[in-house]
């Protein structure tokens, strides 16, 4: 998987949202940085306490994500099926549903799209 | 910027969550401000995502913590512990042994209530294995309860299996799905009835024992712990009965199947000592006070809400136990009505008892087990009959075609034999198909009917040209003698009869709006009924040529036989019928096209579709068919015209014309010899629309909408 390019290049019609960012000119290295996470595995945690892990694959501005391949992880405690996950497949999280959220460090390390200190 | 490293929380939290390869290979690291700092800079209502992934793509995602879509979340949010069978045991959350009468007797009516719950469509996982106790009956120690156990498993596999092989469920009707749970293979059917029968032995010596003796004092705990064996022991024997039944109907012979008739109305027997009994046993603890689901010991609707899949209606309502008997009662009503099917030898008799039973919209359960009697491993009907001699036998009730009658030259005639074993076996799979048809739930039999309607018209070619072949063969022996339109006939009565059921199941259905009455009812008055009748007459007048040539026959050897008795045609019955079915549908048609004259029926402003549009639609499945031809819209449109009677009738004259009509119903129907409960259906309804459109064509209350 290969991080989407924002260049030109793509027939025009085929993504109107890219366009929009193209234009928006300030706030492009943010728009960049999050189009790295793309398609990369990240874990959320949400505010019930359940982790899902899935592939990055839509955000907007209130910050709900759209997961894709999904699993979800029970909080370790009180609960009998401890590490089986459940596959959910594609799943969106209300962004003020969520707590936080994690990518992996080696992902990062190639984009240099986030400071990672560690 | 802050970042947190997936350091001391992490693993503490939720690192056990995650199985080894996760944590192995990776290195988790918060970005949760700087994502949601990046967030921010987005312009409201913009997206971002990858060039592949689009709304379209995102609107196929699950909610998470939507009420509706999140089935995890359920779990989460309940303040207890979710607890397996093996930890609940560990945990002496349940008892396994020393249970209670009253707790025993609760497990059971609960059981009983989550049985039924799943035969009402609703997953196991849901239902029956909310109950811990049955996913491991070898963990019990109480042996009630273990053979219970182990016969509720049995009953639920025994019936799934019927379910599965009869094939007439929709994902609305029936949950197959098993989750992997064991269904008790590891013990045999023989073995779970006689463990029940153990118990109930056990427990008939304990209800002796409390029994009151005469002139003892009786004492009140002795008598209500009599009553809790008696309880216990109705309960027992109800689920080996029950058990004993299905067996019984998987077995091949028919006799098995008037013993499982037997059996079930033993068990019905115990129906009423069941339902004074509920009181007895255990109520589930409320603590409803947050919503949360009421507990029962051995019961945990969320045991296996992770099975389920990411989007699943949450609870299962668990029908109340006051309601259980009832329906108990009514299953084992209708097993019994499908034990009877055996009774009926005609294959035409089955067709109408599949009719019959499928109008009262019975349970899946029932519906399989009908189908699965009637065709044995869908080879033989009742696992006797072939399916190709029942339609030689129905053939021979309804026309009487000389081919396959004894005394006719043809019978055994080689090329004949060829010609009419080829038809009857190609007539055997749609036939077959019909029949299961009957067995789907009210509204996937609408759907099904359309489509059989292109297999029956194929049929209708080949009989028609089975008749010319076989025609031309007779006239060469017996040149007085005719084979014509006699196969095409009876597949013409067939095709009739389906048309008529998919037209009224539109009206059971509630699919037609009211101003589309009027040329439902024309379709089936003027059009389908017409043909049925004479139809109907055609196959009569067959069977009386064929009849006549028999008596000559006979005459010729010896005169012994009077002519004088005169036979109730066999066909007279169903003639009459659809004399008055068409005159009730006439008489709709004429009501309908008067209201709609005077303005009374509501007919919607048509902007993307037309009457036309609409007609075409509702007849749609019928252009397959070839006899008899489609009536298209602008026919229809000229052949109702009103404008061609001169003078045009106003709605007074239609009003009075729909009354005679139902007037005729009526009449007709009165005469009727032995009246069935159909006759007297429609006749309650000809006799209130006959005075009302007689009042209507006097001018009474014309203001008023119907």
């Amino acid at each position: 998987m290969s991080v989407t390019n924002t260049s030109g290049g793509k027939p025009q019609k085929k993504n109107a949202q890219m366009a929009t960012i193209e234009e928006n000119g300030p706030s492009t290295h943010a728009r960049e940085k999050l189009q790295r996470l793309l398609n990369k595995n990240m874990r959320i945690r949400m505010t019930d306490g359940r982790t899902l892990v899935g592939l990055f694959l839509c955000t907007d501005r209130d910050c709900n994500i759209i997961l894709g391949s999904a699993q979800e992880f029970l909080k370790s405690k009180d609960t009998f099926s401890q590490g089986e996950p459940r596959v959910l497949g594609l799943a969106m999280i209300p962004g003020h549903h969520v707590v936080s959220i994690e990518a992996e460090a080696d992902i990062l390390d190639d984009t240099q799209a986030f400071g990672v200190n560690h | 910027m802050v970042m947190k490293s997936s350091g001391e929380e992490d693993d503490a939290g939720w690192g056990l969550g995650i199985p080894e390869k996760m944590k192995n290979n990776a290195n988790w690291v918060d970005i949760t401000h700087d994502f949601k700092s990046s967030c921010k800079e987005l312009s409201l209502g913009e997206l971002l995502h990858d060039m592949l992934f689009g709304l379209f793509e995102a609107m196929s995602a699950i909610e998470m913590m939507d009420p509706k879509m999140d089935a995890g979340m359920i779990g989460n949010q309940v303040n207890r512990k979710v607890l397996n069978f093996e930890q609940a045991i560990k945990e002496h959350a349940i008892k396994v042994k020393d249970l209670s009468l009253p707790e025993l007797i609760g497990i059971m009516d609960t059981c009983f209530c989550c049985l039924i719950t799943w035969l009402e469509g609703h997953s196991l996982a849901q239902t029956v294995f909310t109950c811990l106790y049955v996913h491991n009956p070898d963990l019990i120690e109480e042996p009630a309860l273990k053979a219970f156990a182990l016969g509720i498993l049995k009953i639920c596999d025994i019936a799934r299996e019927k379910v599965n092989k009869a094939a007439v469920f929709e994902e609305e009707d029936f949950q197959a799905m098993t989750y992997g749970f064991r269904m008790a293979n590891n013990v045999t059917d023989l073995r779970v009835t006689g463990m029940l029968k153990d118990v109930e032995d056990e427990l008939q010596r304990k209800v002796k024992s409390t029994r009151s003796r005469q002139g003892e004092q009786r004492n009140p705990e002795v008598e209500l712990e009599h009553q809790q064996y008696l309880a216990l022991f109705n309960r027992i024997k109800f689920t080996r009965l029950l058990l004993t039944a299905l067996i019984a109907f998987t077995k091949k012979e028919t006799s098995s199947v008037g013993e499982a008739q037997k059996l079930v109305a033993q068990a019905a027997d115990l129906l009423s000592a069941i339902h004074s009994s509920v009181q007895h046993g255990i109520q589930s603890q409320n603590d409803t006070t947050k919503g949360d689901h009421p507990i029962m010991m051995g019961f945990e609707p969320l045991v296996n809400q992770r099975l389920l899949p990411p989007t699943f209606p949450r609870y299962a309502k668990i029908i109340k136990r006051e309601d259980m008997v009832a329906y108990f009662g009514k299953l084992i009503e209708r097993i019994k009505t499908v034990c009877d099917v055996i009774n009926t030898t005609n294959l035409h008799g089955i067709l109408d008892f599949f009719c019959e039973f499928s109008e009262q919209s019975p349970c899946v359960l029932s519906r399989s087990l009908l189908q699965t009697t009637f065709l044995i491993d869908n080879k033989k009907v009742f696992g006797t009959h072939l399916m190709q001699d029942m339609i030689k036998d129905a053939l021979r009730y309804f026309v009487s075609p000389p081919v396959l009658s004894y005394k006719c030259c043809l019978f055994n005639n080689h090329q004949a034999k060829d010609y009419i074993d080829s038809f009857v076996t190609h007539c055997s799979r749609p036939f077959c198909s019909l029949i299961q048809i009957h067995g789907h739930n009210r509204a996937r039999q609408r759907d099904k009917l359309g489509h059989i309607l292109e297999e029956f018209a194929t049929l209708q070619d080949e009989a028609e040209k089975v008749d010319a072949a076989l025609h031309s063969l007779l006239i060469k022996y017996e040149p007085q003698r005719q084979h014509l339109a006699c196969l095409g006939t009876w597949i013409l009565y067939h095709n009739l009869r389906i048309m008529i059921q998919y037209l009224l199941s539109g009206f059971e259905l509630e699919l037609y709006s009211m101003h589309e009455y009027y040329y439902v009812y024309w379709y089936l008055s003027e059009f389908l009924y017409a043909w049925l009748m004479s139809t109907l007459s055609r196959a009569d007048a067959s069977q009386m040529a064929e009849e006549r040539i028999l008596e000559e026959q006979v005459k010729g050897r010896s005169s012994k036989k009077s002519k004088k008795k005169k036979k109730v045609r066999p066909l007279s019955k169903e003639i009459t019928m659809s004399q008055a079915y068409q005159n009730m549908c006439a008489g709709m048609y004429k009501t309908m096209v008067a209201l709609d004259m005077d303005g009374k029926v509501h007919k919607p402003q048509f902007e993307l579709d037309s009457e036309q549009v609409r007609y075409k639609h509702r007849f749609a499945p019928f252009n397959s068919v070839v006899t008899p031809p489609p009536v298209h819209y602008i026919q229809f449109k000229e052949m109702s015209d009103l404008k061609k009677y001169n003078p045009a009738p106003g709605s007074a004259d239609l009003y009075l014309a729909a009354s005679k009509h139902f007037q005729q119903a009526k009449f007709i129907l009165e005469n009727v010899p032995s009246p069935d409960p159909e006759v007297n259906g429609i006749l309650r309804v000809a006799k209130p629309n006959f005075v009302v459109t007689k009042l209507l064509a006097g001018g009474h209350k014309k203001e008023t909408m119907v």
